[in-house]
């Protein structure tokens, strides 16, 4: 090829022409926002806040949205309450193949979670066929569950996942939601009524004075007296204010003398 | 209002400052199931007139003409709502009663139940038949056993007498009864968390729009009102609220039923109209009592606002108490004496309801949780500069952000601390001094610190 000045440069100016021409690959995000796929969640992380604890609080919104239960998780939730339920990394795998295996029709093993406990899971089975597996009489089954064990035992929770097909997650979450579903055996029960009138009586620093003494906080659980402090849902007639109650029974306390009863309380039960 | 209305009964709580609860209608017999006394004094007449005479249509237009407006938290024109819910496609219509009252000090739904199950029972059904349900949910608190009881009997009755059931009237319309007794959660009170639990799900709320009359239970067009809306609609089929105040019928619709409680000689549930003074609803209940002082109102529950004496001139209606920066709520109004920190209630009042949070909307979650810290700092007599901007800019953060109706108020007994009390709020940010005795000075919280 003959040696002709400049085409070179022409080359090479017209490919920058063509391409400057050409349609663009850059996106102008956020002005022209990005075309993804309808169910693309974007890139999942956990954040951290300034003193370095994990913003995450365990709501379950996650876990539920997701369409192939890709995301499960454990912790504590929003009131501190229960452990982690499955941490170690075989665990997720088990977990992945129960869901795979249910949404393939196939029979799945590991019906009872020996590392929560082995419990006799005949009872779940009675109480979902009771409901005919309905996903939505969910708090009635947990309820019913409860019912039967004194607290919802993980295992009968796999239980549920595995025979009526919904996800754990959904199960979970509903569980850790409502006030009135456990994880532990109940021992001895404070609780204490957080109403208008009780408020206004001074009840919410009988409450603080009680969660100080016994060492825990309403909703968080057994404290390690065994004695955990609660809420009470509704004040009843006639009750006076403020109103502590003692595994149901009202108690008849004085703002002075909460903290030496608490502290009574807590002490006798250890013993 | 008439004071002969008042009638006490002495020893029992809650006593009912009227004799019964009956929004506006024919009083009910004195055994509240008893069918046949209640058809006596008119009950399921009105179910009659709306199958046989109305149609939906004629429903609709008659509860829009009447101008009548929910009970509950927004009242909203009823008419609109249900013909939205009408038109709205689906696979199946729902009625919901949100029965479920969260407020923990309130008992005014489930004495209604109690008292009047027919009337709620008639509005609902007239209610499914309006919009083409076949299924209507009354939910319940698990607590409200005598409510339970008493409306299971009344259902089983009325379907008995073939007045609900799967032949209403010998109409060939089907319309089902099912009370759910729910527990668990203060949130099950916000009608799509309701719903959420009806469905067996984790209770947290759902952006609206779509509403619930086009998107609710099961993803179908729900209607939910509380029972006192439901209870009035037989007797606006019946030809308007007799008996009950004789005010301009374009701005008042009906009575509503308020728990008065706190410092009042006899505290109580009252029936009052819409559009009774705060001075009024305090006068039911037979005023305070002579030693002690008033000193403030809390209007609507946890969430409610905190007023002070001037005040109680403001009409117990949705728009007077907004304009005044309270809300109906749940009914309930407290009574404060002088021996009341306004400060620290207010403070109380926001961990209340950040701890009763669902935890979906962030600002709802954090933002609630650093109000109530705000307010526990200037308890202690520890501000942090100017606590009062920083309190109001948050709050309206919160209520602007708000996904559902808890977090739109409950800023609110905050910002009326500092509306109608800032003086006392001012006395403790820049004289560390509770003029109520309540809070801690200082000294004392530093000297706690250190030890």
């Amino acid at each position: 090829m003959s040696f002709v000045p400049g085409l070179g440069i022409a080359k090479g100016m017209a490919l920058t022409m063509r391409r400057f021409f050409a349609p663009k690959a850059t996106v102008q995000y956020p002005e022209t926002p990005a075309d993804v796929a309808v169910r693309f969640r974007g890139r999942l992380q956990l954040l951290y806040d300034e003193l370095g604890n994990v913003k995450c609080e365990t709501c379950f919104q996650c876990a539920q949205a997701c369409p192939v239960e890709c995301i499960d998780m454990g912790g504590f939730d929003t009131r501190g309450r229960f452990h982690i339920h499955w941490g170690a990394a075989e665990q997720y795998a088990e977990r992945r193949q129960g869901s795979a295996l249910r949404r393939s029709g196939r029979p799945v093993p590991d019906q009872e979670y020996t590392h929560f406990g082995a419990i006799d899971l005949a009872p779940v089975d009675a109480i979902l066929q009771k409901y005919d597996f309905e996903k939505t009489e969910m708090l009635a089954i947990l309820e019913s569950i409860q019912g039967v064990y004194g607290y919802l035992p993980v295992a009968a929770l796999k239980r549920v996942s595995d025979v009526s097909g919904a996800p754990y997650a959904l199960i979970y979450g509903t569980a850790t939601y409502y006030r009135h579903l456990r994880f532990e055996q109940a021992g001895h029960v404070v609780a204490v009524c957080r109403c208008t009138a009780c408020l206004v009586a001074g009840g919410s620093r009988v409450a603080r004075t009680i969660a100080r003494e016994l060492g825990t906080e309403i909703g968080r659980g057994p404290a390690a007296s065994g004695v955990s402090l609660e809420q009470i849902p509704a004040h009843p007639h006639g009750a006076h204010s403020p109103l502590v109650t003692l595994d149901g029974k009202t108690q008849q306390l004085s703002q002075s003398g909460a903290a030496a009863w608490a502290r009574a309380l807590a002490g006798r039960t250890v013993a | 209002m008439s004071p002969a209305n008042i009638l006490p009964t002495p020893g029992r709580f809650p006593r009912l400052l009227l004799p019964v609860a009956t929004l506006g209608g024919p009083t009910p017999p004195a055994r509240p199931t008893d069918l046949d006394a209640a058809v006596a004094v008119g009950a399921f007449s009105s179910l009659r007139k709306a199958i046989d005479d109305l149609r939906a249509e004629g429903v609709l237009n008659a509860l829009t003409e009447s101008g009548m407006r929910g009970r509950g938290r927004g009242g909203l024109p009823i008419g609109e709502k249900w013909r939205a819910c009408a038109r709205a496609a689906g696979d199946a219509h729902y009625v919901v009663v949100n029965a479920y009252q969260s407020d923990p000090a309130v008992l005014t739904d489930r004495v209604l139940l109690q008292n009047n199950p027919y009337a709620v029972i008639e509005g609902a059904a007239i209610a499914a038949f309006a919009i083409g349900a076949a299924e209507v949910i009354v939910a319940v608190r698990v607590e409200a056993t005598e409510a339970i009881k008493v409306l299971e009997t009344a259902i089983a009755a009325a379907e008995r007498a073939g007045y609900i059931g799967p032949n209403v009237l010998n109409s060939g319309i089907e319309i089902h009864f099912s009370v759910r007794p729910m527990q668990g959660s203060y949130m099950l009170g916000e009608e799509t968390v309701l719903l959420k639990g009806l469905e067996g799900k984790r209770g947290q709320p759902e952006q609206q729009p779509p509403h619930t009359t086009t998107r609710g239970l099961f993803g179908q067009p729900t209607l939910i009102h509380g029972p006192q809306t439901f209870a009035a609609v037989p007797t606006i089929l019946a030809g308007g609220i007799a008996g009950f105040l004789e005010t301009d019928p374009r701005t008042f619709a009906g009575t509503v039923l308020v728990q008065i409680s706190g410092a009042v000689t006899t505290p109580g549930i009252a029936e009052i109209p819409f559009g009774a003074t705060l001075h009024e609803i305090l006068d039911v209940a037979g005023g305070v009592p002579a030693p002690r002082k008033f000193k403030a109102m809390l209007v609507g529950g946890p969430s409610g606002a905190i007023l002070p004496a001037e005040a109680l001139s403001v009409a117990f209606d949705h728009e007077s108490l907004a304009t005044a920066g309270a809300q109906v709520g749940s009914g309930s109004v407290v009574v404060l004496d002088q021996s009341t920190c306004v400060v620290d209630l207010a403070a109380v009042l926001t961990r209340f309801c950040a701890d009763e949070a669902c935890g979906k909307t962030i600002p709802c979650r954090i933002g609630l949780r650093r109000l109530a810290e705000i307010g526990a700092r200037i308890c202690e007599g520890q501000p942090r500069g100017d606590e009062i901007t920083r309190l109001t800019d948050l709050s309206a953060d919160v209520a602007a952000s708000a996904l559902c109706d808890h977090e739109r108020k409950a800023t609110l007994s905050m910002l009326s601390v500092v509306r109608y009390f800032r003086d006392e709020l001012d006395a403790h940010i820049v004289r560390n001094a509770c003029p109520a005795g309540i809070c801690h000075p200082k000294a004392d919280a530093r000297a706690g610190a250190v030890s």
